[in-house]
Order: structure tokens, then sequence, then C-alpha cells
């Protein structure tokens, strides 16, 4: 066995011995030892992750597990990458959850299925037969809906977020079901290798259909519109631990599953295929970090981010692939390499963030940004941790997600030479789309740092805050040391994803470099990340440096602020998430309809004093009232009508069964 | 045994299986519908015991004596003991007589048509009875289906059982004699509980119509 398979058996071992420990133990020791053998099994997997993409390949074959085919399960440097995110993801979320407890959080439930999800998650990505990852999908699905559900007893919104969740991944799972078993159909066996083999002989037009079957079971995992009603009820609603594990883990297998399926299982496809995930990854990346910018809820924030990510991802993915049909393998793989880079540094930033959110609910049990403020002096590890992490998910340097979107911008670029009418216009559309996602992730994290973490606080629970225990500090660091790494010398991780891009013989490794810089291949560009965070530090001191020299010519002088004559500001003049977000709000207003209500109460002496002002805004989202109520409204009345079949005479239910069969023989007996 | 006599006694066994099958559905008084399907048990008794000589089989004689224990004394003993007042008749059935005879022989038709592949599957003597089997599994949901009373409806319950095992004889598939055993035990609790059910339906209603559960939904 090679030592990837090793360090992966030993991750899963680990994470099984962490679900009985969490499922055996007494309440009071359950948390730290389930973290700890899940943090241990994180890294294991981490450790495999990075065997496998190194090089080392591994395989077992389980034929009695399943009845019929067996279990398979497989690394290739593919499924390596996504193992080792998830992984590193696991060890950050484990450590952080030995201090994360209290709201029922150490209860034998969420401990003993928090390790389940983990290994589900990890097993994800190894199948290597159909069987074997419809197993572990469905697997990973109730093991996230149980954690979903967690506080069901304290909150009711969240047995609502569970239901939505429980019925969206189910209706996903069904239409991945049904592509894959369409495409099994037409191979002689199910595993990877046998569908491979069976897709060239496939009609363009079946495999369309398995394609299209596939990418929205997929793409409504990686929380993509029109299928992202989910995402920010779940996510936000889940323990924040879990949050980072299903924002930063779990969507990327949606992501995994569409470039195993499209690129490797199918060979590539046409190219209409491609245009139609690098549209929807468009729409998704927009209309995410939209609904982020207006968004008030700090965790429902970070999910709308998700999206917007995954979105960006896609676009990636869309490119590579129309890339790939039109013969450009270096373009291709540049592109992928920018998708599967973007992928990793989201895991690491958007862990970061869940977990620091998690730190702030938990100090003060709020999630509203309006009623935050003014955490800087209460929890001074939190707020540095998440103001890393918000620089890390702007796409400026020296953040993490720059490189990425700085890579993912030059093969679009660099692709507008490629032939085609449709390139010509999907290009420059796609380049406008990230620059403006890149600028409105900005405010957004702005937003999110500034009036969360800054000022003064605008509530009680705020100001009566305190910093986190050890343990969940400690999580946070590993994830902020990951972004660190991935902002400053992505180099490291972006000659293991060249191989990565590797499959189906699509794309090629096209990027080059040393440890400090980062060389394309095939076109024109470098990027120094690490000169350019030295340049800015530089710049900041050198300006810091000058200001400090011109201010102390001047002999200093204390005064008080001017405050109009109104007296001394009160943290009500703060600027709040909402203010801060309304001049987006009126640009994107046509995009967003937000429903604005102001009533002005007068007093009873006079119609000119005015005694109270009430403000109410709501930002609904418009995909989910367009395309979501209808279908829910007919849905309901259909529930309503079939009523009425059931009318609890036992008689009538026995005769739908009776005639059910007749009718089912008459007509075998006429059709034969 | 010659050939012909084989056959000849076979169909008689089929027949008679058959007949009392539509007899269920032809009777209006409960004591007699037990009657009927007493008898039923003991066609179908017969008919495995014709199988077993003609087979040479122990195995097959073993079933038999099976069969007679629990189709023809076993069940319809419990199911007088559930019926304990004698005059209580099929009032009302959904369907009434003569079209319920009618249906019958409808869904033996039906059965006969449906069949054909599995007699095509292996025709021999046996398999082309095969039909009748599966025309007691239709004639039985039929009067699950129509009939008001907890017993009739035990008893439609029964004569689709009566059916399965009345195929799987006819198939001379050796089913394991542990898969045997435990679907006979699972008809017999299944009549326990319906048993008991008919008791405190009688207790609660005066009657076992089960049309008074109406209310029993969402």
């Amino acid at each position: 066995m090679s030592p990837a398979g090793l360090s992966f058996v030993a991750a899963l071992v680990g994470l099984g011995l962490a679900a009985v420990a969490g499922f055996a133990l007494p309440g009071a020791a359950r948390p730290a030892v389930v973290g700890a053998l899940s943090a241990v099994s994180g890294c294991a997997a981490l450790v495999a992750g990075v065997g496998a993409l190194a090089g080392q390949a591994w395989s077992v074959s389980l034929p009695g597990v399943l009845p019929l085919s067996g279990l398979v399960f497989a690394i290739d440097p593919l499924g390596g990458m996504f193992v080792a995110v998830t992984g590193g993801v696991v060890a950050a979320a484990a450590v952080y959850g030995v201090g994360y407890t209290g709201h029922g959080l150490s209860g034998r439930l969420p401990q003993s299925v928090f390790p389940v999800f983990a290994a589900a998650m990890l097993l994800v990505p190894a199948a290597a037969t159909v069987g074997a990852l419809l197993v572990c999908w469905e697997l990973m699905a109730v093991a996230s809906l149980l954690l979903v559900v967690t506080e069901h007893r304290e909150r009711p919104e969240v047995a609502s977020a569970g239901r939505w969740y429980a019925v969206m991944t189910h209706l996903g799972f069904a239409a991945i079901l049904a592509g894959l078993m369409l495409f099994a159909a037409a191979a002689p066996g199910d595993s990877f290798a046998a569908l491979r083999a069976a897709a060239p002989g496939m009609t363009p037009g079946s495999r369309t259909v398995v394609f299209v079957l596939v990418l929205a079971g997929f793409a409504s995992k990686a929380g993509i519109v029109p299928l992202h009603a989910w995402l920010p009820r779940a996510h936000p609603e889940a323990p924040s631990h879990v949050s980072a594990l299903m924002s930063a883990a779990m969507v990327n297998l949606g992501i995994y599953g569409i470039i195993r399926v499209g690129f490797d299982l199918l060979g590539g496809g046409a190219r209409g295929w491609w245009i139609a995930v690098l549209a929807v990854g468009a729409v998704s990346a927009l209309y995410g970090i939209l609904q982020a910018a207006v968004a008030t809820d700090l965790k429902r924030l970070l999910a709308h981010s998700t999206t917007e990510n995954m979105g960006l991802v896609l676009v990636g993915v869309g490119a590579a692939g129309i890339f790939a049909t039109s013969g450009e393998r270096v373009l291709a793989g540049l592109a992928l390499v920018a998708a599967l880079l973007h992928t990793v540094n989201h895991a690491a930033f958007k862990t970061l963030l869940f977990l620091a959110a998690g730190s702030v609910l938990r100090a003060t049990g709020s999630r509203d940004l309006d009623a935050l403020g003014g955490l800087r002096a209460r929890m001074p590890a939190t707020t540095l941790l998440f103001g890393v992490g918000a620089l890390a998910a702007s796409a400026l340097p020296p953040g993490t997600a720059f490189v990425s979107e700085w890579l993912l911008l030059q093969a679009l670029v660099h692709g507008l030479p490629a032939s085609g009418a449709v390139t010509a216009i999907a290009m420059p559309l796609s380049v406008a789309v990230v620059a403006l996602t890149a600028g409105l992730a900005v405010v957004t994290f702005v937003k999110a740092f500034g009036t969360g973490f800054l000022a003064r606080p605008r509530s009680e629970a705020a100001a009566r805050a305190a910093e986190s225990p050890r343990g969940m500090v400690a999580g946070m660091v590993l994830a902020a040391g990951a972004c660190g790494v991935l902002a400053l010398a992505p180099t490291v991780v972006v000659s293991a994803l060249g191989r990565a891009t590797a499959i189906g013989r699509l794309a090629a490794d096209p990027i080059s470099g040393n440890a400090v810089t980062v060389r394309l291949g095939g076109v024109a560009g470098a990027l120094s990340p690490l000169m350019l965070a030295v340049a800015l530090l530089a710049g900041v001191i050198v300006v810091l440096g000058a200001l400090r020299l011109l201010a102390s010519r001047r002999a200093r002088r204390e005064a008080r602020l001017w405050d109009c004559g109104a007296g001394p500001p009160t943290p009500r003049m703060e600027y709040t998430a909402t203010s801060f977000a309304e001049p987006v709000q009126r640009v994107f207003d046509n995009v967003l309809r937000p429903e604005q209500d102001v009533e002005v109460t007068h007093a009873d002496e006079s119609r000119y004093l005015v005694a109270a002002i009430e403000y109410r805004r709501a930002v609904p989202d418009r995909v989910e009232r367009r395309l979501y109520v209808p279908v829910l409204t007919a849905l309901r009345a259909w529930g309503r009508a079939a009523r009425g079949l059931a009318d609890g005479s036992v008689h009538r239910y026995l005769g739908y069964g009776f005639g059910a069969v007749t009718v089912l023989l008459i007509v075998l007996a006429v059709t034969r | 045994m010659t050939d012909t006599g084989y056959t000849q006694l076979l169909d008689l066994a089929c027949g008679a299986f058959l007949l009392s099958g539509v007899l269920v559905l032809a009777r209006r008084g409960l004591a007699g519908v037990i009657r009927v399907f007493t008898a039923q048990g003991v066609a179908l008794a017969a008919l495995t015991i014709v199988i077993a000589v003609h087979e040479r089989s122990a195995e097959w004689g073993v079933a038999a004596v099976g069969i007679v224990a629990l189709r023809a004394v076993a069940l319809p003993m419990m199911l007088r003991r559930a019926l304990a007042d004698q005059r209580d008749a099929e009032a009302r059935p959904l369907v009434n007589i003569p079209a319920s005879l009618l249906a019958a022989a409808a869904l033996t038709l039906l059965a006969y048509v449906a069949s054909q592949p599995l007699v095509h599957l292996a025709p021999s003597t046996a398999t082309h009875a095969i039909p009748i089997g599966v025309a007691m599994v239709l004639i039985g949901l039929f009067a699950l289906t129509t009939r008001r009373r907890a017993v009739s409806q035990v008893v439609g319950f029964l004569v689709v059982d009566n059916g399965i095992t009345a195929v799987g004889v006819l198939t001379l598939a050796s089913v394991p004699l542990v898969v045997e055993l435990g679907i006979a035990l699972d008809v017999l609790f299944a009549v326990l509980v319906l048993q008991i059910l008919a008791t405190r339906m009688r207790e609660a209603f005066g009657d076992t119509d089960l049309d008074e559960l109406r209310e029993l939904r969402d």
C-alpha cells in the first residue's frame, strides 16, 4: 500500500473511532476526544491527498460490501486534491470544535455524526464506481442534514432550513442518480474505468442528457443559482464549525462531480455544455455577491459569498471546457488550475470566516451585523483573524483570492484570440463579471469587518462580548495560517494542482515557477505574490512613516471632535451594515428590487414635529420568488387535491392497490 | 400413477381449488365463507399430494401435511373463534354477489392471459395450471377490496396467500423450508392481529364493518 493509501485508511479509521467515542464517552470528555481524533484524522487525510497529488496511486476493492457491484475506492491526483482540502478543513474545524460547545453541541448526536460527515466527504472524491459515489454522497447528505438540525429545539428557523435542505439535497441526489444510471446503462459495468471506455460509444444526445442531469445535481450541492435556495438557509443555521465544513468542503464536492463526470468520464463533450457551465457560474457569482453585499446577517452573508465563489470556480471550469473543445490545451489547463486553486483558496478563507463568525455568535448571541460593532477591544484575536479572512476573501493583493482570480482573469483574457464567435462574446463578458464580482466582494468584506468589529458596540450583547476559548482560537489560527501560505506562496500548491488537471487528456499542466514567482506556460504572464506583499508592506510603512514625520513637525493639540453642537456622537450614529450597503443597493435597485417602507409618526401637537420614524427594509431573493414560490404553490395545491383520494375508507385504499395490479396486468397482457 | 391419471388428478385438484375460491365470493354467511376457505385448504393440500406422489418426493409430502395443518385446520379454527356471532353475515358487500362472480370470471381470464409467459418458461402439466394460482391471488385481492366484514377480509387475505402457495407448488420450485416456515408464521401472525382487531372493533362499535374506521386519517 502506498503512503497515501496508508494515511487515507488511517484517517478513516480515526474518524470511525471518533464517531464511536462521540457516542460512547460521557458528556464532559466527549468534545475533546472527538475533536482530537478528528483533527488527527483530518491531518492524515491532508497527507493522503497531498501524496495522491504527488502521484501516489491507491485503490481498494470491497466486493462484498454492496450487493451486485461492490465498492471500489481509488485516489488519483484530482480526487487527491479534494481529499486534501477536505482533510485540512476537517482538521481546523475539529480543533475549533473542542472549544465550541454549549447549546447542546456536545450532545451524543452531533458529536458522533460530525466524524461520519467528515469521513463521507473524504470518501466521495475517492469513490471509483457509481455505486460507491452514490452511497457516499447520500451518507454525506444525511450526516450534514443531521448536523444542520442540531439546534432545532432552540430555534424554529433551524427546522425550516433543515426541511429546505433535505428536499433540495434529495432532489439533487435524484438527478445525479438518474444521470449516472443512464450513463452506467451504456457501459459494461459501473466502475469509472468502464464508464470512461463507454463514453465515446454513446450518442451525443444521450451524453448531453447525462451531463445536464449530473450538472443539475452537482450544481445544487455547490449552491449554484438557481438551485441555491437551500444554501443561505442551511449553512447559517448549522453550528458554525459545521457551517465551515459545509461551506468550505462540501460545496467543493459539487465542483468535483462536474469536473469528474464532464472532463474525465464523458471526456469533454460538446462546447455548448461548457458555455452553459460558464453562464450559470457567471450568474451565480454576480447574484451571490450582490446578495452578500446587502445581507446583514453575518453567516448568511458568508453563505451568499460561497455561492459567489463557487460561481467563479464554475466560470473557470466552463472556460476550461470551452478551450479544451477548441483544442487550446494550455489555456484549458490554465483555466482549470485557476478554478481548482480558487476552490482551495475559498476553502481556506471560508473556513476561517465561518469559524470567526461562530466565535462572534458564541460571544454575543447575535449574527446581525447591525447589532454588533466594537468587538475589536473585547475580542482581539477573533477580530484579527476575521480581518485576515476578510482580506483573503477580497480579491486584492496580498489576499488569497487575488492569486486565483488573477489566474482566472489571465486565462479569460488570453482566451480572447481563441477561435469562434462564442468565445469572442463569452470571454470579455466573463472578464467583466469576474472584475465586478471582485469589486463587490471588497465592499462586502469591508462592510462585514468594519461594521461588525470596528467602531463602538451597537447593542448590549456586543458590549458584553468576551474572547472565545483557546481551542476555538487555535482552529481559526490553523485556517488563517493556510490562508497566509496560499496568499504568499501559491506556487507550492499550483504546481501540484497542475497534475490534477492532467485528466481526460484535455488539459496540459500549464504553470511553472519557482518558490516565489508563478510563471504561465504558453502565454505571457508572471506573478510574484510574495514580492507584491513585501512591496505593499514597504509602501504602507513608508507612507505611515512619512505621515508620522510630517505630523511630528507640528505641535500636537488635544481638542473635542466637532459634533455640530449636538453633543458627542452616539453609537446610533455609526454606519450599520444596512446603511453601508445602501449605495450598492441603490445602484443595483433593478436587480435586487428591495422592499422598503418608511413610516413617520407625527406628534399629537403639531404636524411639523416628528415623534418617530420607522424604517423597514427587506431584500427578498428574486430568483426564489419567481422560480420557487410558483412551484411550491402548485405542489401545495396538488397535495391538497390529492387529499381527496384518501377519504379514510380502507376499502378505497385496498381498491387502489387492486386496481393498480389489475391495470398493470392488463397493460402487460395487451402490449406483449 | 400413469401420466393420464396424474394429469386428471392434478386438473381435478386445481378445479376444486378454483371453485372454492370463487365460492368465497358467492357465500353471504360468514360461517359458510370459512367452510369454503377450509375446503380450499384441503384442495391445495390435495394438489400438493398429487405432485408429491408424482415426483416421489418426501419433501412435498411434508409440505402437504403442513398445508393441511395450517390452512385446513389452524386458520379456519382461529377464524371461527373470531366469529363469535354465527349470524354475522356479509350484509351489503360493496359489489353485489352476481357482479362479484362476473368479476371473478374476468379476473380468471386476465390471469390466464397474463401468466402465459410463466407457462412458456417451462411447459409441463403442472406449470399449465399456474394461471389458477394467479387467478386466486386476484380473486383474493378482489375479496379483500369489496367485502366489509373484518372476517371476510381476513379470508380474502388468506386466499391471496393460498394463491401464492399454489403458484409455488405448481412451479415445482424448491423454496427453502426456512422461507416457507417464515411465510407460514407471518400469515399466522397476520391472522392473529386481525382476530384481535375484529374483537376490539366489535367491542367498540358492536360491529366489524371496516368502513366504521373512516375517521382514522389526517
